[in-house]
């Protein structure tokens, strides 16, 4: 993945046709994992806290939505003409978009196999199950490693 | 012959009450964002300059700050603008929540 062309607002990358496919997977199974509920403090003891993070969870529950929909317009077009090159092109707001599905991908895998300390592969117990969302959680990080540090 | 000094009329000190407007009353909260194993951070720092508008070096300030020390306060605001930043962070899925300012 290599970012080929940028503009104001605009990135244009250049992908290999597994990374597209790989790419567009992550996109079309979006979401991989269930909401996880969030915690909007951790010391304020105000008896409204527990409506406050309801209506976060909430919020968080609409904004997934919302992203599993755009989801689907992220997904890379083949054109013929581009077939060992495919482009992803992306405005300011899709790019967001599409960092908030990456991580969301990478952290639900994280939580999925338990908040480990460590990321190493030796640490995990080495299920097919494991292992696929460990795959997944790097797949997320490397795409979305490659979005940001191409600017 | 000695003078005699005008007496001079000192005013009395206009004591005004003292006010608060509602803000200063109202409690303000710190902004935090916890260390975490999973988030990159380049992610981290990109996050921070998209919701706060900070250039790069201050957003990596706060992500070693984040790395190092477990947490950074990000911003100390209000009760509903340190909501909305939480809510901005935690769509981004980084560990942050907010805490009242002693």
């Amino acid at each position: 993945m290599k970012l080929v062309k940028q503009g104001k607002g605009s990135w244009q990358y250049q992908l290999n046709p597994i990374e597209a496919d790989l790419l567009n997977s992550l996109l079309h199974q979006f979401p991989f994992t269930r909401n996880m509920p969030a915690e909007i403090t951790r010391t304020d003891k105000d008896p409204k806290v527990a409506e406050r993070e309801m209506l976060l969870n909430e919020s968080l529950a609409e904004h997934r939505k919302e992203l599993q929909k755009q989801a689907w317009e992220l997904l890379i077009k083949k054109s013929k003409s581009r077939v060992q090159s495919p482009r992803l092109i992306l405005n300011a707001e899709q790019r967001e978009t599409l960092l908030q599905i990456l991580n969301d991908i990478r952290i639900g895998c994280w939580v999925a196999l338990g908040k480990p300390e460590s990321m190493e592969p030796e640490n995990l117990n080495q299920t097919a199950q494991e292992l696929a969302q460990h795959h997944l959680m790097n797949l997320a990080g490397y795409f979305e490693h490659h979005l940001i540090e191409q600017e | 012959m000695p003078s005699v000094a005008e007496p001079v009329t000192i005013p009395k000190p206009v004591i005004r009450k003292q006010t608060r407007s509602d803000d200063d009353l109202a409690p303000t909260y710190y902004v935090i964002c916890w260390n975490d194993p999973v988030n990159l951070m380049v992610y981290v720092s990109h996050v921070f300059m998209k919701i706060f508008g900070w250039n790069k070096a201050t957003a990596d300030k706060h992500m070693m700050e984040v790395h190092e020390k477990g947490k950074s306060v990000l911003a100390r605001e209000g009760a509903e603008k340190a909501e909305f930043y939480v809510h901005q962070l935690q769509n981004y899925k980084l560990q942050a929540t907010m805490e009242r300012a002693e």
